[in-house]
């Protein structure tokens, strides 16, 4: 469950000070697939970075599974977000010089996981999304589709209790698209949470809850 | 703060990181370190060794192992022939080589000297007697002939020439100090012993870059005796060359404990050497440190220079890691491994070319300076020093820059802002 109070972020640039988010308030809960909606600029893939732990916002509180993520010190933020949340960014986000099997195993390894037992993981996490037989390829050797799938694999393979998608579907051609969204789909019905961003409102329909954002509030929320 | 996990990630992404990155680009700064290392520590030796080189052919062609001379207040040794017997007695000896030391003069050109208020050309030098086959067989000496040829057993009235007395090789008019012109193997010069005139022929020319043997003029040790008068066989220089392996401390102590000291000094070759030759290898020594401390320097930057660019324009991949959740350690001791990869390659090639190729060469074919056969001294322990220095320093160097750019905010590095 997120729970979301009163959340601001201002940016400053020299004198210039620019307030991306207002205020917002927002509640997710455990298993939802939320997808947040609004034209560029309203502030959607700021929310969702500050929702994230990427970011740090102004003023507001964040509270992730009961925890208040404001108290938690950078380096609480960083083994939070290694263990319980997952990202699938835009660009994919994989490391050049990383195999896609070593892409998905390097957070399980931060965790302390045997390699062994970390590759596995990886394996099985790259076979769910149809990587099997690209587990040694570099990222530079896969399509756009591909890596994106790798980046998901990535962001599942320690089940992570909250998956934070920014508009994964934005570098990718109709087929791929489709593809990532079926399987997110799919997850959704494994049960777990997804916050996702998109401006398409044709994948926002596979979420069950859609968040529309204009000038940094939230202006509508969606049932699909 | 480095943790055993955080060391097993960091060693993850440094090996992923250096084994596919252009393997041009881990060849440049491998051969940074590499000259960095040659810098730290062949600087500093050719330094010393420019010294050490000239210890050495002092001990080689001069002193030897072991030397026996007079007593500052006596100019020969007394009771030399049971000094020598002495000697010769021990284990230790390998060869020994005794030698008749007087001062006196040299003039040559006194047939062509038509004008007798002329100033005759005269040199002052040590006439030094020796037996020719033992005196090769402990200094080496006819090594040094550069004209003519060495003095056998038998050559009376024959004199080898030091090459500082002649002109030809020594070119300096200063005052106070004069040299032979015009002269060369088969020349007759006057010598002047103790007030003894004596015609002699030059047999050869002795060119050394240790001083003691191009300043002297060489004769048989039987006939300087007759010259000088010393039929007691009181020598004033004894040196002695031991069997491989032998230690001279030792000798000089067994000579001392039986009663050598009483009548001659007993010095080692290390003993011998004068203050300031030992002065003079603690100040290239000193040199050598601060030269090599400016090298240390330079490839700090260096290394602070490869490691930030790096991670500069890798900060959006670092950005991603701290996103997903690998800590900022991990992240800085991948890189403090890249660099201690670079400083340790450069250091191993270095080793290699240093006592593989460097050391050998230039033993085999010392450097030609003016006043010695510079070698090159690279004594194991000083070397590790200095790599360990280095490694330090590289280390230092590559978590710097790393720690600079894994500090910034997350989501700035991932998205590139400013």
């Amino acid at each position: 469950m997120i729970e979301i109070k009163k959340l601001t972020k201002s940016f400053k640039d020299g004198e210039n000070e620019t307030q991306v988010l207002k205020g917002i308030d927002f509640r997710a809960e455990t298993g939802e697939f939320i997808a947040i909606m609004g034209r560029s600029g309203a502030g959607k893939s700021t929310f969702l970075y500050q929702m994230s732990l990427l970011d740090e916002p102004t003023t507001g509180e964040i509270i992730i599974n009961d925890k208040d993520t404001f108290k938690m010190s950078i380096e609480e933020k960083t083994l939070f977000r290694l263990k319980e949340l997952g990202y699938v960014f835009q660009d994919y986000a994989l490391l050049p010089e990383m195999t896609a099997l070593e892409n998905v195993a390097l957070p399980l390894l931060m965790q302390n996981i045997s390699e062994k037992k970390a590759y596995e993981e990886s394996t099985k996490a790259l076979v769910r999304v149809g990587l099997e037989k690209r587990l040694n390829s570099l990222p530079s050797k896969l399509s756009g589709g591909e890596q994106q799938r790798v980046s998901i694999a990535r962001a599942i393979a320690h089940h992570p209790k909250i998956l934070f998608a920014d508009e994964p579907t934005a570098n990718l051609d109709n087929e791929s698209s489709r593809v990532v969204m079926e399987f997110f789909k799919e997850l959704h019905k494994g049960g777990q949470t997804i916050i996702m961003v998109t401006h398409e409102h044709e994948y926002s329909k596979f979420a069950e809850q859609i968040v529309h954002l204009d000038d940094g509030k939230i202006i509508k929320i969606e049932k699909n | 703060m480095f943790s055993r996990l955080n060391i097993r990630i960091g060693f993850f992404l440094a090996k992923r990181q250096i084994k596919r990155s252009n393997p041009w680009t881990t060849i440049l700064i491998v051969f940074v370190m590499f000259f960095t290392f040659l810098n730290l520590v062949v600087v500093s030796g050719i330094l010393v060794g420019l010294i050490q080189g000239a210890v050495d052919a002092v001990r080689t062609h001069y002193t030897s192992d072991v030397i026996v001379s007079n007593l500052n207040d006596k100019s020969y040794i007394e009771n030399s022939p049971e000094v020598i017997q002495i000697i010769k007695s021990l284990p230790e000896v390998q060869a020994v080589s005794a030698r008749y030391l007087d001062g006196g003069t040299v003039e040559a050109n006194y047939k062509t000297r038509t004008d007798l208020t002329e100033k005759p050309n005269t040199a002052a030098a040590t006439i030094t007697g020796i037996d020719p086959i033992a005196e090769n067989n402990v200094t080496d000496l006819s090594k040094f002939i550069v004209e003519g040829e060495y003095l056998k057993p038998g050559d009376y009235d024959q004199v080898l020439l030091g090459a500082y007395l002649d002109k030809k090789y020594m070119a300096i008019d200063s005052p106070g100090f004069s040299t032979l012109h015009d002269v060369s193997p088969g020349t007759k010069i006057r010598m002047n012993v103790n007030g003894v005139e004596r015609e002699v022929t030059i047999k050869g020319i002795i060119k050394a870059k240790v001083d003691e043997l191009s300043m002297r003029v060489y004769m048989v040790d039987s006939q300087l005796r007759s010259i000088i008068g010393r039929s007691d066989l009181n020598v004033s220089e004894i040196s002695i060359k031991l069997k491989p392996g032998s230690d001279p401390n030792l000798v000089r102590d067994i000579l001392k404990q039986n009663g050598i000291d009483k009548v001659a000094k007993v010095q080692t070759f290390a003993d011998a050497e004068p203050k300031f030759i030992k002065d003079m290898i603690d100040t290239f020594a000193l040199l050598g440190n601060m030269l090599s401390s400016i090298g240390l320097v330079v490839a700090s930057i260096t290394i602070f220079i490869v490691i930030f660019i790096n991670a500069i324009t890798r900060r959006k991949f670092i950005g991603i890691l701290k996103g997903i959740g690998i800590s900022e350690q991990a992240i800085e001791v991948s890189y403090i491994l890249q660099s201690f990869f670079y400083a340790f390659c450069g250091s191993v090639v270095g080793v290699f070319v240093l006592y593989a190729i460097l050391q050998p060469a230039i033993a085999a074919h010392p450097i030609d300076f003016p006043f010695s056969d510079g070698i090159l001294v690279a004594p194991i322990g000083g070397t590790m020093l200095r790599i360990g220095l280095l490694m330090i320093t590289t280390i230092i160097a590559g978590f710097i820059p790393a720690r600079l750019v894994v500090r910034k905010n997350t989501l700035d590095s991932i998205l590139g802002r400013k």
